[in-house]
């Protein structure tokens, strides 16, 4: 129980200490839009990682609940007339759930790569549908969202800039971190680690595969669209580039770089990637090659992640602090 | 709407298909391998193309052994990084790397192509064929020559020599055949060398169609995912036949519905076979479906 409450405190100090950070660094306006950016990438990339990380299964199509959230804010805050964002949260969490539960249910008994080529195929189709759908705002997109406003009665609750969103963004990461915690620790995360690791034992203890894979897939919808949500009101328009493949990379390196299954390990890879494109950028197109290169040598040449590369260092320091 | 024209149309983009799909064909169907770079692939053999031919100013005919020359470095190279993964038949790992190297070669075609939109013109690619209101260019004839040329050598290989029992052989069984003496390695890096060559001949015979750009590959990328499953993953006379059927209902739906959707229709029909036949459709019924 103490360890678990160190734990919890090691947490919250470091919690803190993120939350600082910007400020930390100087306030700058660019440090801030890093900051949120990362925060709503990192939020995205959790949404993904429940599914590589504990299902053991790559789906492709998580750009599409971004997309859908970002999208369902856009409609509901420009032609919908919606200034609360708590209403256009829970239209694109319902939106994300909805399309989920079709997609889950149609690609339930597909495996392996025919469910990533399954899921891919759905995001290449679905942005050529954000391109030509005038609906959706076509090759133009949907322009002139509002700000963030998450006012309760009695309470002013806007963000106006990057500096504003920041505490927003970064509540929203915490939540989504704390989130991904539980899943961990439920019943349904040990369900889908059992049916990763051993499907035929998991079926024999009493479990049904397809309901958990379903169940997981529920789960990691909505965490995406909520980023997708964010980034809407960040960027204050959307438009079909929110399918390119930029996203899906930058996904999957956030969910590999450091390690499966490290709970901050989507963070600090998101982190590290987004602080290489704004602060040491080499052009878009080298920035390019940078971010796929890292993400095939990664898997290439350190399939544990940056984390497995640190655990021998960290064993050889404690063998030696041992040995003094 | 020419009805016949129509069909000729979708007897032209049928070839196409199956030609840019049989590299995928070869690697999924016989190595167990996907390779989710493709349809970057398919763009970078059409760049090597063009620049070949409008830079340096090398003749079509020449220009296509150099884009099939690069097309097989790329794949020998792909294949060397992804090698542990592939020994470990590791196809959620090799699915990422092989998305990322995608990821290289648009940033990468980028950089040195440039990102405006360019036309690969051939000397075929002017010239008609007129049947009385019926046409097509002789670039088009020429893939249909190519694609059905390419198929048979394919499939004598595999059926009829010994380099093509070594490759079925590594499919069936990668550890039994390296306890037989085969040399493993070597059969993987020659599916992937293959696979890259047969992708940018597709594209150096396939690109004068439409104008090029370095963002291309993505619609190529499903039409071949389409080819493959419906033509029952890894069959090589089911893959012909797939990519005529498709090029036949995507010809008449551009015409019928709308040319804007027909990949996301292409889908469709991906989504369709897959609930209704998980295991994908064997050669026989695949005419049936259209």
């Amino acid at each position: 129980m103490e360890k678990r409450g160190r734990h919890y405190m090691a947490l919250g100090l470091t919690g803190f200490a993120v939350l600082c950070a910007p400020t930390v660094l100087g306030s700058g306006v660019s440090v801030y839009s890093a900051a949120v950016l990362i925060a709503i990438f990192a939020i995205m990339a959790y949404g993904l990682d429940v599914i590589v990380s504990d299902l053991g299964e790559v789906s492709l199509a998580h750009t599409v609940f971004f997309a859908a959230g970002s999208y369902t804010t856009a409609l509901l805050s420009t032609r919908g007339g919606v200034g609360s964002a708590w209403v256009t949260l829970v239209a694109a969490v319902l939106v994300a759930i909805c399309m989920a539960a079709l997609i889950g249910f149609v690609t339930l008994r597909l495996r392996e790569f025919v469910f990533s080529l399954v899921t891919y195929a759905l995001a290449v189709v679905a942005m050529t549908i954000a391109a030509n759908w005038s609906f959706l705002g076509g090759s133009d997109g949907i322009r002139g969202i509002p700000m963030l406003d998450l006012s309760l009665p009695g309470l002013t609750l806007t963000a106006r800039n990057d500096r504003e969103l920041w505490p927003y963004a970064f509540t929203l990461l915490a939540l989504t971190i704390y989130l991904i915690d539980r899943f961990r620790h439920s019943a349904l995360g040990a369900a889908a680690i059992m049916v990763h690791l051993n499907p035929r034992l998991a079926t024999m203890s009493g479990i049904d595969p397809a309901k958990v894979r379903l169940q997981v897939f529920l789960f990691s919808a909505p965490v995406s669209a909520a980023a997708g949500w964010l980034y809407a009101y960040q960027r204050a328009y959307v438009s079909a580039d929110l399918l390119e493949n930029y996203f899906l990379i930058l996904m999957l390196t956030a969910v590999v770089l450091i390690g499966k299954r490290q709970l901050l390990g989507p963070l600090a890879a998101t982190a590290l990637v987004l602080i290489q494109e704004k602060f040491f950028s080499l052009g878009g197109n080298v920035d390019k090659m940078i971010l796929g290169s890292v993400l095939v040598a990664i898997l290439a040449f350190f399939p544990q992640g940056l984390a497995g590369l640190a655990r021998p260092l960290a064993r050889m320091w404690t063998r030696r602090d041992a040995r003094n | 709407m020419n009805l016949s024209q129509q069909l000729i149309n979708g007897l032209v983009m049928g070839h196409a298909y199956a030609l840019v799909a049989i590299g995928w064909t070869l690697l999924l169907g016989v190595a167990r391998l996907v390779n989710f770079g493709h349809g970057q692939m398919y763009m970078l053999g059409a760049f090597v193309t063009w620049w070949a031919v409008t830079k340096a100013g090398v003749p079509y005919a020449l220009a296509l052994p150099i884009a099939m020359c690069v097309g097989a470095l790329f794949g020998v190279i792909m294949q060397r990084v992804m090698l542990k993964a592939t020994l470990e038949q590791n196809l959620v790992s090799i699915m990422i790397m092989t998305l990322g190297f995608g990821y290289v070669f648009s940033g990468g075609a980028a950089l040195v192509f440039g990102s405006t939109g360019e036309i690969l013109d051939t000397a075929l690619s002017r010239q008609e064929i007129t049947m009385g209101d019926l046409w097509m260019t002789w670039q088009d004839a020429a893939i249909i020559v190519a694609a059905i040329l390419v198929f048979i050598s394919l499939k004598w290989v595999l059926d009829g020599t010994r380099i093509g029992r070594l490759v079925r052989m590594v499919a069936e069984d990668p550890k039994l055949a390296m306890l037989a003496g085969v040399n493993v390695r070597r059969v993987y890096y020659g599916v992937f060398a293959f696979e890259g060559a047969a992708v940018a001949f597709a594209a150096g015979m396939v690109a004068p169609r439409t104008p090029i750009l370095t963002s291309m590959g993505f619609d190529e990328v499903i039409m071949t995912f389409v080819v493959v499953v419906l033509g029952g993953i890894g069959s090589v006379t089911g893959s012909y036949l797939a990519g005529i059927a498709l090029g036949l209902f995507t010809a008449l739906f551009g015409a019928l519905v709308s040319p804007a959707y027909t990949t996301a229709a292409a889908f469709l029909v991906l989504i369709a076979l897959l609930v209704l036949r998980p295991g994908g459709l064997s050669t026989g019924s695949a005419g049936g479906v259209h």
